[in-house]
């Protein structure tokens, strides 16, 4: 053992620690071996832990259960991996208050489970729920269908508590649901992709679950149909909490492709371009918008409607919510997010697909349609065809992000879009937390 | 400094009707809402674009004199107060809005426009910008991103932070940046998610985009009476609890009620030691049956009555009666100081009750109106500024609430913020090093402490002190 493993063991013990690294390829971050890995128990371990890699020069990535891993650049020189699976406590969950303090690395699934007990839900449907923890998913800022109705992590999330990379802690925020005492630091740490600081635990705003839901499946000839019945929705009074849009490949060559199939395998005669609109609340509101969303739908053109209820509506959305999945991506493909104003979401997709059919690569779409947020799986041909799909609708769109992809494109490409805007400043911000540029140095746009 | 100069040098910059430097119209300057701290600026600059905005700071700048954003001045915490004098930007003639985008559910506009103005605006598309703090007709959307202000829809809606989609900031040196659109995801951190509640502290916000709220397709109002607050607080944590969704739950208690009562001839009770307004919206479908359960809930907790507003009419009374209940205070003392906290809503009932004995014990009435359903209090410390150490009182009862809500898991502002009002309690709530990391976020954006310096940092403890002493790396423990 070299000293720093040595002093780590001395915090974490040895069993929490792997130094030898060769058994373990789980733990490589785009195709990068750590120097070690390492999982402390306590949010005071892992703050002596970040202490003592920051007296040694050595850089840190944080991990929580892994999903999101292949997001963000491949790590620049040599770094250890701090896995926070095991601060997975509850804090504080006094169940009449509608909050909860977790600590970062409980999954998602636990801590719905937990929160099912109570009847309330953390409606982020992020994928992989089962992996996939409170710290990952807050610095990755990852979305889910049910933004529509209530809003991202950055909306729930009412207090945090980090470990900066000098291995100092600080807390913002609290447990309550409104609160304007100080700067609100969430929104600095949501989402930047643990290069400022390590979020070790979050206290969120709950929701009751609804008493009632329902999907209605509209399946369309043509995405203008499909947006013809987006455009509805959006100008009636209707409060659907989710309007996924979904297009699987045309030419059917992406047939390995699990996720899509197991939606498209609960949704009765499908065809190439579907509407899926949950709807959630009181009984008499959800039947209201089964009622309102059919009749739109008709008039927009959809070749078939369908009601789902029950375990098929949980199942089908369960399988919606994994579409972006970037854990288990093939050698060849992509996993490509593009922004952009909603009412421009269908003709960049009809770019998109344009672009997949001429190239004669495969392309399955699944995208938050009154958001205006895409996430675009390209698959097959050959890698140079890839990459021109990406730079090709890069120079069209230019907020379009690569999630997952070869560690040589991650490397190269201009994966965060065409351009940061106010890099510099984001700059003095990383200079400020991390002037020694430890914390997953590299990965992120500064 | 040369006055004459700058004055002059402003005038170049904004036209002669853009600067006041007569010594009577800079005292109406004097404050904000919070008429306890108080500070005359050299001199006050109305620009109307973001150009003259960021040739005036870089002239502060070259000055070395503070910049004090100011909006309409509502603020309750001396957020727009210029306490080391410098010039106070207003953004009254910054009163444009330049587009409205139902397709994409977004609006472009000024800083200096009036919130009430803009729902106005935005109603004939069917459309509302759902923040509407009750000072609503006079307070600016400038002032309600600065600090992240909530309102009674908030409940349901969420504060301020959840509408903004991006703003135009002049930065210390006089440069501009835009946030972001609208469009989701745009790489990088969220900048917008820190400017806004930064309390006018990080930049001048000259431009905004924000998000609007289609208007509800139906929307129900009553108000539930009750005997005392204590029932009334009570039913409140249980309708949280068993997860029904108000649109708003407002409560205003016996002192409140003798006030606006007979402004607004609702009518009331006296025997009504509480009132609970209570606003469901949505789709027409099932809106009864909830409302039902609510009242419901009411009942068992006591109520003495449950009053349907009917009409529009009625509704727009009620919520009148609400909104300007501050206005109303006037009739039951010459001076009142408004204190703003938040408890978890379960300890509502308990709070409350220590509120009614720091009454007792500072032998000081206290009146109510408060955002229940977000646990956000707002004890209200009636007081005579003249009668001799009632001042004093009035101060010290206010630090009482603030111990009693952070004592009950609480924190010491839920909308106002923190400006000079709150200095000195920050501390109460946050360590050495969690102050530090917030002097960090601010140094990184106004490293030259040019927008309204010597707020919301407690005073011993300056920002750039705060940040410096984190750079060196001190040992934190020591200095707790
Ligand atoms: C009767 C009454 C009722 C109130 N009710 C509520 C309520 O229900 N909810 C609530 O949250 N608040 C309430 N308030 C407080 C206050 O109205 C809000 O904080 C409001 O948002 C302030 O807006 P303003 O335009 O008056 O800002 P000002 O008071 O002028 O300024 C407030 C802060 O914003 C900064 N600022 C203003 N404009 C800009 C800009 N363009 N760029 C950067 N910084 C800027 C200022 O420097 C200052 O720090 C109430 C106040 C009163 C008097």
């Amino acid at each position: 053992m070299n000293p720093l493993s040595s002093q780590i063991a001395s915090i974490v013990g040895t069993s929490y620690l792997i130094d030898d690294l060769a058994d373990y390829p789980a733990y490589a971050v785009q195709g990068r071996i750590p120097i070690l890995v390492v999982a402390p128990g306590s949010v005071e371990e892992l703050a002596h832990v970040v202490a003592a890699a920051h007296a040694a020069g050595m850089a840190v990535i944080p991990r929580g259960g892994g999903t999101m891993q292949a997001w963000g650049r491949p790590p620049a020189g040599d770094f250890m991996i701090v896995q926070t699976t095991r601060l997975s406590r509850v804090r504080i969950y006094e169940p009449d208050d509608l909050t909860i303090s977790v600590e970062a690395g409980m999954t998602m699934q636990d801590l719905d489970a937990l929160l099912a007990v109570h009847g309330q839900m953390l409606p982020l449907d992020v994928p992989l729920p089962a992996r996939s923890t409170i710290g990952g998913v807050l610095s990755t800022a990852m979305d889910g269908p049910r933004r529509l109705g209530y809003g991202t992590s950055r909306d729930l999330l009412i207090g945090v508590q980090v470990v900066e990379a000098t291995g100092r802690s600080s807390k913002a925020g609290g447990m309550v649901v409104k609160n304007v005492s100080g700067f609100d630091m969430m929104k600095l740490y949501t989402g930047s992709l643990g290069s400022l600081a390590i979020i070790v635990s979050a206290n969120f705003k709950l929701l009751p679950r609804p008493r009632a839901a329902a999907t209605i499946a509209c399946t369309f000839n043509t995405p203008a149909d499909a947006f013809a019945l987006v455009a509805a929705i959006h100008a009636s009074q209707l409060t659907p909490v989710a309007v996924e849009y979904l297009q699987k490949d045309e030419g059917g060559r992406m047939k390995d492709e699990a996720s899509m199939s197991a939606v498209i395998s609960l949704i009765p005669h499908p065809s190439s371009f579907i509407l899926c609109v949950r709807a959630e609340g009181l009984p008499a509101a959800v039947e209201r918008h089964i009622r309102d969303v059919a009749e739109m739908a008709e008039r927009a053109g959809s070749s078939r409607m369908s009601v789902l209820r029950d375990e098929d509506h949980m199942a089908v959305w369960a399988a919606i919510n994994d579409l972006p999945q970037t854990f288990s991506v093939a050698d060849d493909e992509l996993l490509l997010r593009l922004g952009c104003l909603p009412s421009d979401l269908e003709r960049a997709l009809a770019d998109a697909s344009a672009l997949a059919s001429r190239q004669g690569i495969a392309l399955a779409v699944a995208a938050r349609a009154l958001s205006g947020i895409a996430y675009l799986r390209v698959r097959g041909g050959d890698e140079g065809l890839r990459h021109q799909f990406h730079a090709d609708l890069l120079a069209r769109w230019p907020q379009l992000a690569i999630l997952a992809g070869p560690p040589a494109l991650m490397a190269e490409a201009p994966i965060w879009g065409a351009s940061v805007p106010n890099l510099a400043l984001m700059q003095r911000i990383k200079q400020e937390f991390d002037p020694d540029n430890r914390l997953n140095p590299g990965r992120y746009v500064v | 400094m040369d006055r004459t100069n700058l004055v002059e040098e402003l005038r170049r910059i904004v036209g002669p009707r853009g600067v006041v430097d007569d010594p009577h119209a800079l005292m109406t300057y004097d404050a904000d809402g919070c008429v306890m701290d108080t500070g005359i600026p050299q001199v006050v600059v109305l620009p109307t674009s973001t150009a003259q905005v960021s040739g005036v700071v870089r002239l502060a700048a070259r000055y070395g004199l503070p910049v004090v954003p100011r909006g309409a001045g509502t603020g309750l915490t001396g957020g727009a107060t210029a306490m080391f004098g410098g010039i106070v930007i207003s953004t009254a003639r910054m009163d444009k809005v330049l587009e409205v985008d139902t397709r994409n559910g977004r609006v472009l506009c000024q800083p200096g426009v009036i919130n009430f103005d803009l729902s106005q605006q935005l109603k004939p598309y069917g459309y509302q910008f759902a923040p509407d703090p009750s000072s609503q007709k006079a307070c600016t959307v400038g002032g309600n991103i600065a600090n992240n202000s909530g309102g009674p829809h908030c409940l349901k809606y969420g504060i301020t932070a959840s509408h903004v989609y991006g703003v135009e900031l002049v930065l210390g040196d006089g440069t501009v940046l835009w946030s972001g659109d609208g469009s989701p995801a745009g790489p990088g951190y969220d900048l917008t998610g820190v400017i806004v509640g930064s309390e006018g502290t990080i930049g001048l916000v000259t431009a905004v985009w924000l998000k609007i709220t289609r208007l509800p397709e139906a929307v129900r109002v009553v108000l539930a009476l009750f005997p005392d607050i204590a029932g009334a607080s009570t039913a409140v944590s249980q309708v949280i609890a068993s997860g029904l969704l108000p649109s708003a739950l407002e409560m205003m208690d016996r002192l409140v009620i003798k006030a606006v009562n007979d402004m607004y001839k609702l009518g009331l009770p006296d025997s009504a030691g509480a009132a609970l307004l209570i606003e469901v919206d949505g789709v027409e479908d099932g809106l009864d049956d909830l409302l039902n359960d609510v009242t419901a809930m009411c009942w068992r907790n006591g109520a003495i009555d449950v009053r349907p507003a009917r009409t529009l009419a009625e509704q727009n009374q009620v919520w009148a009666a609400r909104k300007n209940a501050f206005g109303a205070m006037g009739r039951l003392s010459p001076t009142y100081y408004l204190v703003d906290t938040v408890v978890p809503r379960t300890r509502l009932p308990y709070t409350m009750e220590q509120v009614g004995r720091i009454s007792r014990e500072y032998d000081l009435p206290i009146a109510n109106v408060f955002h229940a359903g977000d646990g956000n209090l707002h004890p209200i410390i009636l007081f005579d500024r003249r009668a001799k150490g009632q001042n004093q009182r009035a101060l010290e009862a206010a630090t009482s609430v603030m111990h009693v809500s952070i004592e009950q898991g609480g924190v010491i502002s839920g909308e106002h913020g923190i400006g000079v009002e709150k200095q000195e309690y920050m501390t109460l709530l946050f360590s050495t090093d969690d102050l530090a990391a917030m002097a960090g976020l601010h140094q990184s954006f106004d490293p030259q402490d040019v927008f309204n310096p010597g707020k919301i940092f407690p005073k011993g403890r300056g920002c750039g002190e705060l940040a410096a002493l984190r750079k060196a790396g001190v040992a934190w423990a020591t200095l707790k």
